[in-house]
C-alpha cells in the first residue's frame, strides 16, 4: 500500500483524496487478506500499476561464484590452526558485518580478548578499542588541520615585510609556563611544611578491576593537579601505597620522572600510625553523619576507589574497622538530587575540599558535583522549613490515640 | 504504509482522526479475540502486518489491550480461587498493576519517510529511492536492515542486490549478504540459503559467529542438514556456540530421524554449562511420540529430572508434549491432566501429597553455614555489622531457648505510611503473643530513642511481650534476622514484607540460592493487610515444593502459563499431573 514519492510536490492536493480512499481501502484489503492470506499490493502508483518487467535477479550470483577467494586477512591459511589468527579473521569479519570493533589490533590486546571469560565482556573491550580507535583518528586529523592553519599563517607574517616591525618594548621575556611552575613549586614546598594535610587512602587496590585502577590513577592525577594550582594547597599523602603494588606502578608510568619530584607524600604506612586517631575524619558517601563545617585541624581522608560494579559500604567498613569519625557531604541538604550516585570522583572531592577550604560556602563548593546529577539547589530555609513540617506533622498524628488515621481528619486538623 | 508528510502537520492528528482508524482497529481487536479464543496461530496473523509505524503501534496497543483482558479474566478467576502467594507465578504483576497510572501512549518520531518496496524494482527506480534518502549511513545498508527488520519478501531483496551488484561490478558487501541471507532463512527458502551457503563458501575463508548461525538455521531443514553440523565445528574453533545454535543442530537431527547425534549435541551443550533452551527438550519429547524404545524414555525421564535439578519448568506447550508421550508409552497406561494443588499440599485430580517445602536436615546444615559465611560475614564483617555486636548477638540466640517467629521490627513499623510506627509494631506482637508464640522482635538503636514516631511506652511494651535484640544504626538487621530464624529451627518463620533479594544474591552459587529460594517460600509470613487497625492477615504459607517430582508411578510436574508473566522469585501454580492406571 504506498503512496508513491514520486507525488511528493502534488502531495499536499492528493492528500485529502487518498486519506480518504485510504481509509476504505485500508479495511478492505485488510479483509482480502484476511480471507485470502495473499499479499496483495493496491498502489496508488500512476506507473506501477502494470506490473514492472521481469528484473534480472539472479546474475550477480554467478559473478560472486566465480570469482576467486578473496583473503580477507593477511594471514596465510596454513596457520588456520592458531586461535590468535582465528579471532583476528573473526574480528575483520566483524568489522565486515558493520559491527563496532577496531580496524588494527596488536598482538596484546588479541591476547587480553582470548583472556575475556565471557562474549559480553569480550564485545564491551572491542567496542572500547573501537571507540579509542575512533577518537585517536579524529584527533588527527585535527592536528593536521590546526598545523596546516599554523603553516598558513606563518607564510602571512613572512610577507609582512621587516620595516612593519616597529621596536617594541617589553617588560618580560615569555616565560610565563615556567614561571608559574616555578611559583607552584614553592607553594607546594610551603603546602608540605606547614599544609594542612589530606589523607588519599590506596588501600583499595584488590577491590578494583584493571580498567577501574587506571580510572583511579587518572582521577589521582587530577586531584594533584588541582591541588598544585590552588591559592592554599594540601598537603597530599598518599597512605597505604604498597611499595610494588599495581597503583604504584600505574602511578610510575603515568607520571614518568615527575613522580620523584612531586610535592607529595606516599608511604606505605596508614593513615592511624601518621596522625592521632581523633582528629581523623574519613569522608565515605556511606556515613551516616553529614558535615556540616570544614574544620582546619583535622584531616579528611578520601578512598581513592572507583567502584563501578557495586560494592558498597567497602570505605565504611574500613573506617569502622579502625574506629575512626565518618562524615559524607551535605548533598541532599544543598543540592535537589536527581540521578546517579552520590559518590564523586576524586578530582570533583578535592575541589569541593579546597573550595571549602578557602571560602567556607557550600553554595560555592558544591559548584563542582556535576549538573547532570542534580536539578538546582534548594533553598537552605526551604529545607529546614519542609524539617519543621515534617516535625509539625508528626505532632499531629500523635494527636491521635490508636486506630485508623483517616485523610479527612488530618486535613481538618492541619487547617 | 508511511506517508509523505509534506502535506500533514502532525502525525498526531492523523492518529487521532477516528475516520481512518477506527474501522481497521475495530476489526483487528476482533480477529485478536478470535484468536486468543483458541486458533493459536500468530504465524497466518503476523502475515497480515504492514510495514507500517503507525499500524503496527495501533496494533500493539491492541494486541496489549487484548491481552490484558484475558489477563483481567485470569486474575478474576484467581482472586475468584482465593490464592495468591507472595510467591506465585503473576503476584507480582497483579502488585504492579495495582498501582499503576495508565500513561498515554505517545507516538514515537517518524525517522524516514522511504517506504520499503512491495516488489522487486528496477535498478532506476533503486537509484530514484536513493536520492530520496537522506540519513547518514550508506542507502543500500539503511535500507536491508529495514527489510530485514519488516521481514520483506526475498525477490524484493534480491533486486536490491542484483542492483548494488551491477553498480559494484557483481561484488556485494558482506553485511549485506548477512542481511539477505536472514530474510532467506526467515521466509524459508532453503534453495536461496543453500545459494548463498555456496557463495559464502566460494568467497570468504571463515565467517563470523552470526552467519554461521543463520546458515545453521537455514541448512537444517534441506538435504545438506550434516553440512549444519560442520558449521557449528568452525563455530567452536572461535568460540562456544549458543544454546541457540546447539538447538538448531539437535532439531535438525531429529528431523532427519538421526537420534544418536542429537543426544551427542545435547550431552556437549550440558558439558559446556549451558542451559538448553526449553524448545530444545521439547523436541526431544515431540520425537519421542513415535519411538518405542527404552533407552529413549530412560533418556526423557532423565531430561525430567534436569528440570527439577535446576528448577525450571516447562511451558505450557512443552507441558502439552510431556503429556502426550506420557500417554503414547505402550503398556503403561499412563493418564494425564493438568490440574492444581491444594492449600493442603494435595494434587486436586489424583489426591498425592507434593513433596514438603522442608529441608533435609544436611541442607537445612548447609544453609546455615552458607548463611553465615556469605552473607553476614562475606569476607568483611564490618560491612553488614562489627564482630563484637556478631558476638553479642550470637551469645544472646544461644542463651534464648529456640523462638516461634521472628520478626523484622523496622519492615513492619514501616508498613503503613500514615500509621504511628510503634504502635504498629506493637499491634503485631501482642496479636502475635496472645497465641502463645515465643516471639523475637530486631530492630536497631534507634527505635529506642524517643522521638513522635517511636513511642517509648509501647516500645517497652513490645518488650514485655518479646524478646528484642537491638543492633546499630549502621548495621544491616537482615541478615540477622535470617541467622536467628535458621538458628531456632525448622519450625520457626520469620516477618517482613522483604523479598530477601540482595541477601540471595550474596550466596555463592545457583544450588545454594535455590535452597535460600525454597527455605524462604516455607518459612516467610508476609503481612497482606492494606490498612492499619484491623487484625493482621498473613499471606498463605506454602507447604509443598513447586518442582518437577515423581514417585514412580506418578509424576507432578509444575509449568509456566503462556499468557502469565512470572517473575523470576515466583513459582508456577499450574502442574500437570501424571500418574498410571492400575
Amino acid at each position: 500500500m504506498s503512496i508513491s514519492i514520486t507525488l511528493s510536490p502534488f502531495a499536499r492536493f492528493l492528500m485529502p483524496f487518498t486519506l480518504q480512499r485510504k481509509s476504505k481501502n485500508l479495511y478492505s484489503t485488510i479483509l482480502q487478506r484476511y480471507m485470502s492470506s495473499k499479499i496483495l499490493s493496491v498502489s496508488y502508483h500512476k506507473e506501477s500499476t502494470s506490473s514492472p518487467q521481469q528484473v534480472e535477479l539472479d546474475g550477480w550470483k554467478a559473478t560472486m561464484k566465480s570469482r576467486v577467494q578473496e583473503d580477507v586477512s593477511p594471514v596465510s591459511s596454513n596457520d588456520h590452526e592458531d586461535p590468535l589468527a582465528a579471532t583476528r579473521e573473526l574480528i575483520e569479519m566483524w568489522r565486515l558485518l558493520g559491527k563496532e570493533v577496531p580496524e588494527h589490533i596488536t598482538e596484546d590486546e588479541l591476547k587480553i580478548i582470548m583472556e575475556c571469560p565471557s562474549k559480553s565482556s569480550r564485545k564491551k573491550y572491542l567496542k572500547y578499542l573501537y571507540v579509542k580507535e575512533k577518537l585517536k583518528k579524529a584527533s588527527k586529523i585535527k592536528k593536521e588541520m590546526k598545523a596546516a592553519a599554523r603553516e598558513e599563517f606563518k607564510k602571512k607574517l613572512l610577507e609582512t615585510s621587516e620595516a612593519d616591525k616597529q621596536q617594541q618594548n617589553f617588560l618580560f621575556l615569555r616565560l610565563w609556563d615556567r614561571n608559574m611552575n616555578m611559583a607552584m613549586g614553592w607553594k607546594g614546598a610551603q603546602a608540605m611544611q606547614f599544609g594542612q594535610p589530606l589523607v588519599f587512602d590506596m588501600a583499595y587496590e584488590n577491590y578494583m578491576k584493571r580498567k577501574e585502577l587506571q580510572n583511579a590513577v587518572s582521577q589521582l592525577l587530577e586531584s594533584e593537579g588541582w591541588n598544585r594550582k590552588d591559592v592554599d594547597p594540601f598537603h597530599i599523602y598518599f597512605c597505604n601505597l604498597k611499595p610494588d603494588g599495581a597503583y604504584q606502578r600505574e602511578l610510575i608510568t603515568r607520571y614518568g620522572e615527575k613522580w620523584d619530584k612531586l610535592l607529595i607524600t606516599t608511604t606505605e604506612k596508614s593513615y592511624v600510625d601518621l596522625f592521632p586517631k581523633d582528629s581523623i575524619i574519613y569522608l565515605t558517601a556511606d556515613s551516616p553523619n553529614v558535615m556540616t563545617t570544614f574544620q582546619h585541624d583535622k584531616i579528611y581522608i578520601v578512598g581513592s576507589f572507583v567502584d563501578r560494579h557495586m560494592q558498597p559500604g567497602t570505605s565504611l567498613a574500613n573506617a569502622k574497622r579502625l574506629k575512626l569519625a565518618t562524615e559524607c557531604l551535605p548533598l541532599d541538604k544543598y543540592l535537589q538530587w536527581d540521578i546517579g550516585t552520590k559518590n564523586l570522583t576524586l578530582d570533583q572531592m578535592i575541589r569541593i575540599l579546597l573550595c571549602l577550604k578557602n571560602t567556607g560556602s557550600w553554595e560555592e563548593a558544591l559548584k563542582f558535583v556535576p549538573r547532570r546529577k542534580h536539578a538546582g539547589y534548594l533553598e537552605i530555609s526551604q529545607y529546614s522549613q519542609e524539617f519543621i513540617n515534617r516535625i509539625k506533622k508528626a505532632k499531629t498524628f500523635n494527636l491521635f490515640s490508636k486506630g485508623s488515621l483517616n485523610v479527612h481528619t488530618q486535613k481538618k486538623c492541619l487547617k | 504504509m508511511t506517508f509523505c508528510l509534506s502535506g500533514v502537520g502532525s502525525f498526531t492528528k492523523l492518529w487521532k482522526s477516528k475516520s481512518v482508524w477506527l474501522g481497521p482497529g475495530h476489526s483487528y481487536l476482533c480477529l485478536f479475540l478470535t484468536e486468543f479464543c483458541g486458533i493459536r496461530n500468530h504465524q497466518r496473523w503476523f502475515s497480515l502486518k504492514k510495514t507500517c509505524l503507525q499500524n503496527t503501534k495501533s496494533i500493539n496497543l491492541l494486541i496489549a489491550k487484548a491481552r490484558h483482558l484475558k489477563k483481567d479474566e485470569d486474575s478474576s478467576k484467581h482472586v475468584s480461587s482465593g490464592f495468591s502467594g507472595l510467591f506465585s507465578a503473576g503476584a507480582a504483576k497483579k502488585r504492579s498493576q495495582m498501582n499503576r497510572q495508565n500513561k498515554d501512549h505517545e507516538l514515537p518520531p517518524v525517522k524516514n519517510t522511504i517506504q520499503l518496496p512491495t516488489k522487486p524494482l528496477r535498478s532506476e527506480d533503486w537509484d530514484k529511492l536513493k536520492e530520496d534518502f537522506k540519513g547518514k549511513v550508506s542507502f543500500e545498508s539503511w535500507i536491508s536492515s529495514q527489510m530485514a527488520h519488516h521481514h520483506s519478501s526475498v525477490d524484493v531483496a534480491k533486486s536490491l542486490l542484483a542492483w548494488v551488484a551491477s553498480k559494484n561490478n557483481g561484488i556485494v558487501g558482506y553485511d549485506l549478504l548477512v542481511k539477505y541471507l536472514y530474510l532467506c532463512v526467515f521466509h524459508k527458502q532453503t534453495s536461496e540459503v543453500i545459494d548463498i551457503y555456496e557463495i559464502m563458501k566460494a568467497r570468504y575463508k571463515n565467517l563470523e559467529p552470526g552467519a554461521y548461525t543463520l546458515l545453521i538455521r537455514g541448512l537444517i531443514h534441506s538435504d545438506r542438514w550434516g553440512e549444519a553440523l560442520l558449521l557449528l565445528e568452525d563455530i567452536k574453533k572461535i568460540m562456544i556456540p549458543s544454546r541457540k545454535n546447539y538447538d538448531d543442530c539437535i532439531q535438525g537431527a531429529l528431523l532427519h530421524q538421526d537420534v544418536d547425534i542429537a543426544w551427542n549435541l545435547y550431552q556437549e551443550l550440558l558439558s559446556h554449562n549451558l542451559i538448553p533452551m526449553l524448545e530444545t527438550l521439547k523436541a526431544f519429547f515431540d520425537f519421542g511420540k513415535d519411538i518405542k524404545d527404552d533407552h529413549y524414555s530412560n533418556k526423557l525421564l532423565d531430561i525430567l529430572l534436569y528440570l527439577r535439578n535446576n528448577q525450571l519448568y516447562p511451558g505450557e506447550s512443552f507441558a502439552h508434549s510431556i503429556k502426550t508421550w506420557f500417554e503414547s508409552v505402550p503398556g503403561q497406561q499412563w493418564k494425564g491432566q493438568f490440574t492444581t494443588i491444594q492449600k493442603s499440599g494435595q494434587c486436586s485430580s489424583c489426591g498425592k501429597t507434593i513433596e514438603s517445602i522442608e529441608l533435609s536436615p544436611e541442607e537445612y546444615e548447609f544453609l546455615t553455614g552458607k548463611i553465615m559465611k556469605d552473607v553476614i560475614d562475606g569476607g568483611d564483617q564490618y560491612k553488614k555489622t562489627t564482630p563484637w555486636e556478631l558476638k553479642t548477638f550470637e551469645k544472646f540466640v544461644k542463651s534464648c531457648p529456640p523462638f516461634d517467629i521472628v520478626i523484622d521490627g523496622l519492615n513492619v513499623a514501616k508498613m503503613f505510611p500514615k500509621a504511628r510506627e510503634s504502635q504498629v509494631l506493637l499491634e503485631l506482637v501482642s496479636q502475635l503473643a496472645k497465641q502463645n508464640l515465643r516471639l523475637l522482635v530486631l530492630g536497631r538503636k534507634h527505635m529506642l530513642k524517643k522521638s513522635s514516631r517511636w513511642r517509648k511506652d509501647e516500645m517497652e511494651m513490645v518488650q514485655k511481650q518479646a524478646s528484642c535484640f537491638f543492633a546499630d544504626d549502621i548495621s544491616k538487621d537482615d541478615p540477622f534476622l535470617l541467622y536467628a530464624t535458621l538458628h531456632s529451627g525448622n519450625h520457626c518463620k520469620f516477618v517482613t514484607k522483604d523479598l530477601m533479594r540482595d541477601h540471595k544474591a550474596c550466596l555463592p552459587d545457583a544450588k545454594t540460592q535455590r535452597l535460600f529460594f525454597k527455605w524462604q517460600q516455607g518459612h516467610q509470613l508476609a503481612i497482606r493487610n492494606k490498612f492499619p487497625g484491623s487484625k493482621m492477615i498473613f499471606q498463605h504459607i506454602l507447604i509443598y515444593n513447586t518442582v518437577v517430582q515423581t514417585t514412580g508411578d506418578s509424576w507432578h510436574i509444575p509449568y509456566d502459563e503462556d499468557l502469565v508473566e512470572r517473575y523470576s522469585y515466583e513459582v508456577p501454580t499450574k502442574w500437570l499431573c501424571l500418574h498410571q492406571k492400575t
